[in-house]
C-alpha cells in the first residue's frame, strides 16, 4: 500500500499533467501593495508613531512618561527582563519590579517590558522575535505590554520587513491591542493578549 | 411543491437573526470598500495580481508542496500527510496519544471544522478547547460557525450570556465586555494546562517553510506560548512560493476580511523551539491534508483553491445576507461555500448540488474577491455538473411542456394568441402555490402575446 504522501503527490501530479500550460509566476515590484499615501510620508519614525496610535498602540519616547502612564493605569507589578535592568531603576514607584517571569505568576504581572526585534512604519506594527523576547508568555499575558523599539530598527514598509525577516522560530507582528468583535460586532480590547499595547521608542 | 433548501431555510429563519446577519455583513462590506478605496488607487489590479499568485501556486503545487516539506523539515518540524478527513483526525490523535497528551487548546481553523476534529478528539478521550471567543461559544452550544471570519454572526449577546451562565462562567450578564473578560480568565487556565496547541495556517511559504497565522484575539499566540507541542493542520493548497508573495496577500487578507490593514497578530512560525530560543513548543508537527483538494485541482473548478478564507464574498452576497450561513448545510457558507462544499463532498456531491443554485449570479462575490476567483463561472459549471449527474433539483419548475411549446412554431403561435384568455382569469385565485407569494406584491401586465409577430408581418408587407 502506498503512503499518504505518495497518494497525494500522485493525485496532484495527475491533476496538473493535462494542463496545456500553467500560470507563470507573476513578476511584481516590491512596492506593489504599498498604500498610495505612503510616498508622502518622508519620516519613518513619525509615520510609525502615527500608524501605531491609529491602531491603538500607545507610543512613548521616554521612560518617565511611560512609567507615569502605567501608574495612572493602576499598575502595581512590573516585569522587566535582565537585558533592560537600566529601565528598572526608573520604576521605583511600583509595588514590585521583577526580572523573573514564571508560569505561576502569569496572572499577577500587570505590565511587562520586552525588547522588540523591530517595527514597521507602514502598518504601525511592533515586531517580536524569540531571540529578543525572553518568554513568549511575558509579552502576551499581562494586561499592559510595552515593547522597546529602537529607532534604527523601524522598517519603512511591510515588504521591507518581510524581506528582512531573521532566522527565528517565531516572529510576530503586533498591530494594536488584542481585540475581538465576535459579540454583535462590538469591538472589545484585551481578549487573550494585552488590553493595552504600548511601545517605548529609544 | 418542493422548494430550494437554502430559500426554505431563509424563509424560516428568525427575523432577529436575519437582521443581525444582514447588518453585520453589510458593515463588513462597507469597511472593506472604504479601506481599499482609501489606500489604493487601483485595488482591482492588486486583486488580479493576488489571483495570479495563487493560481500559479496551485498550478505548481507538485513543486511547491515538496519544497515546503523540505523547508519545514530543515527547520525541525515533522511533516505528515492525510488523504481523507478521517486520516487527518487520526494523524492528530496519534501524535497526541504518542506524547501522552490529554488536553489541547485550539485556535480557529476552518480545516479542523471541515474534518470535525473536536468530535474525534472527544471520542478518544482528549479534551479540546476552542480558544477563539466565537468558536468557543460555538463549541459550548454544540453549534456550527455560520461565517468564515465571524463564526457567531447569528448569535446575540443574550444567547451568549445564557450559554456562559449554563457553563458556570458566572451569573447572567450580557455586557460584551464582561463576556470577553470571563472568557479571558477561563482560557488562561486552559492554555497553561494544555499539553498541545492546534492551529491552522493561512499560508505556508515553500521557500522558507514559514507558516503564517493571522488573528486578532491573540489566541493562536497563546496556543504556541504555553503548550509543549504544536500541531498545524494545513490544506495542501495553502502553499505559496516564497515570503515575498506575502506582501501582496497579507495586505489584501486583512482589508478584505475585517477592513484592517493587518490583523492585530501576524505570526510567522519557523520550526520548534531551539536550545538558544527555548520559549515555544518543543515539538512541531505539520499535517498536510488533501481531503478532496487534489480532485478539485483536477476539475474545471480549480480556481476555488485560490481562496484565502477572508469571508468578503459572504458579506457582499444578497443570498447569504438573507439566508445566513447555516442555510448552506456545510462548513463553508456563502458563495465560496456554494462552490467549495459540493466539491469537498466528493462522492456525495449530489447531496449539496443544490448550493450552486442559491445565487442570482450577480457577480458581487467575484468583484470583492481578493484573489479574483470567478465564482459565478464556477457556480454555472457546478450547476451543469449537477444536471449531468441527475442531482435532485427542488424548486426548479418542470420545463418539459414549455420546451415542446417553444420548439414548435405552430404551437407557439397558437399559445401566444390563445393566452389572451389570461386577461380574463383572476390570477390570485389560481391554485398555484409557488405563484401566490409573488402575486401578493405584484401584478402582471396585460397579456399582449403575438402582437409583435403581427406587427413584423404587417411591416414586411409594406
Amino acid at each position: 500500500m502506498s503512503t499518504a504522501r505518495e497518494q497525494i503527490f500522485s493525485s496532484v501530479r495527475a491533476a496538473l499533467a493535462p494542463l496545456p500550460e500553467r500560470t507563470a509566476r507573476p513578476v511584481f515590484s516590491k512596492d506593489v501593495a504599498e498604500p498610495h499615501w505612503l510616498a508622502a510620508e518622508a519620516d519613518s519614525l513619525a509615520l510609525f508613531q502615527k500608524r501605531a496610535e491609529a491602531t491603538g498602540t500607545k507610543c512613548f519616547t521616554d521612560m518617565e512618561s511611560c512609567a507615569a502612564w502605567l501608574r495612572s493605569q493602576g499598575v502595581r507589578t512590573v516585569y522587566i527582563p535582565a537585558p533592560l535592568t537600566r529601565l528598572a531603576a526608573l520604576c521605583s514607584e511600583f509595588s514590585e519590579v521583577t526580572s523573573e517571569y514564571t508560569r505561576a505568576r502569569v496572572n499577577e504581572i500587570d505590565a511587562a517590558f520586552t525588547p522588540a526585534a523591530g517595527a514597521i512604519a507602514e502598518s504601525g506594527s511592533i515586531i517580536l522575535s524569540d531571540e529578543s523576547t525572553p518568554d513568549r508568555l511575558a509579552a502576551l499575558a499581562p494586561w499592559h505590554h510595552i515593547a522597546l523599539v529602537s529607532r534604527a530598527e523601524i522598517h519603512r514598509t511591510i515588504a521591507d520587513a518581510l524581506a528582512a525577516m531573521p532566522d527565528d522560530p517565531n516572529l510576530i507582528w503586533v498591530t494594536g491591542p488584542s481585540k475581538t468583535a465576535d459579540v454583535e460586532g462590538i469591538l472589545i480590547q484585551g481578549v487573550h493578549g494585552p488590553g493595552a499595547q504600548a511601545c517605548l521608542i529609544l | 411543491m418542493a422548494e430550494q433548501k437554502v430559500e426554505l431555510f431563509a424563509r424560516r429563519l428568525d427575523r432577529g437573526v436575519q437582521q443581525a446577519v444582514h447588518s453585520n455583513s453589510a458593515a463588513g462590506t462597507e469597511k472593506r470598500y472604504t479601506v481599499l478605496g482609501t489606500d489604493y488607487s487601483a485595488p482591482d489590479d492588486l486583486r488580479r495580481l493576488a489571483g495570479q499568485i495563487r493560481q500559479h501556486a496551485i498550478e505548481h503545487l507538485d513543486t511547491y508542496l515538496e519544497q515546503a516539506e523540505q523547508s519545514l523539515k530543515r527547520q525541525g518540524a515533522h511533516v505528515h500527510y492525510a488523504v481523507t478527513a478521517e486520516d487527518a483526525c487520526r494523524a492528530v490523535s496519534d501524535i497526541l496519544q504518542k506524547a501522552g497528551a490529554k488536553k489541547v487548546v485550539k485556535s480557529k481553523s476552518m480545516i479542523s471544522e471541515e474534518i470535525h476534529l473536536n468530535d474525534h478528539l472527544g471520542s478518544v478521550g482528549i479534551e479540546s478547547v476552542e480558544t477563539d471567543l466565537g468558536e468557543y461559544i460555538i463549541q459550548i452550544d454544540g453549534d456550527h460557525p455560520s461565517h468564515i471570519v465571524k463564526p457567531i454572526i447569528h448569535k446575540n449577546r443574550r444567547d451568549i450570556a445564557k450559554s456562559f451562565e449554563r457553563e458556570g462562567l458566572g451569573d447572567y450578564n450580557d455586557d460584551p465586555e464582561t463576556i470577553t473578560r470571563r472568557a479571558r480568565v477561563f482560557m488562561r487556565d486552559k492554555y497553561l494546562q494544555a499539553d498541545a496547541g492546534i492551529t491552522g495556517a493561512n499560508f505556508v511559504s515553500a521557500e522558507t517553510g514559514r507558516l503564517v497565522l493571522v488573528t486578532n484575539e491573540g489566541n493562536s499566540r497563546f496556543c504556541l506560548a504555553a503548550p509543549k507541542i504544536h500541531i498545524a493542520l494545513v490544506g495542501i493548497e495553502k502553499v505559496i512560493p516564497s515570503d515575498a508573495e506575502l506582501a501582496v496577500l497579507l495586505n489584501l487578507l486583512g482589508r478584505s476580511a475585517t477592513g484592517q490593514q493587518l490583523t492585530v497578530y501576524t505570526e510567522f512560525i519557523n520550526g520548534p523551539a531551539r536550545t538558544d530560543r527555548p520559549s515555544g513548543p518543543q515539538e512541531m508537527h505539520v499535517i498536510f491534508v488533501d481531503n478532496e483538494r487534489s480532485q478539485i485541482l483536477a476539475s474545471d473548478c480549480r480556481e476555488i483553491l485560490r481562496c484565502i478564507r477572508c469571508g468578503a464574498c459572504l458579506n457582499v452576497c444578497p443570498v447569504y445576507r438573507q439566508a445566513s450561513g447555516h442555510a448552506y448545510r456545510s462548513v463553508y457558507p456563502g458563495p465560496v461555500g456554494a462552490v467549495l462544499s459540493p466539491l469537498l463532498a466528493g462522492k456525495n456531491f449530489k447531496q449539496l448540488a443544490d448550493l450552486p443554485k442559491a445565487s442570482s449570479l450577480c457577480g458581487a462575490c467575484n468583484e470583492v474577491c481578493p484573489v479574483d476567483i470567478p465564482i459565478p463561472d464556477l457556480l454555472l459549471k457546478l450547476r451543469n455538473r449537477g444536471h449531468e449527474e441527475h442531482a435532485p433539483s427542488p424548486g426548479t419548475p418542470p420545463m418539459g411542456a414549455f420546451a415542446k411549446l417553444a420548439s414548435s412554431p405552430m404551437l407557439w403561435r397558437f399559445a401566444m394568441k390563445s393566452n389572451k384568455v389570461m386577461n380574463l382569469v383572476p390570477l390570485e385565485k389560481l391554485p398555484l402555490p409557488y405563484l401566490q407569494p409573488w402575486l401578493k406584491t405584484r401584478t402582471l401586465p396585460e397579456w399582449r402575446g403575438g402582437e409583435f409577430r403581427s406587427w413584423m408581418k404587417d411591416r414586411r408587407k409594406k
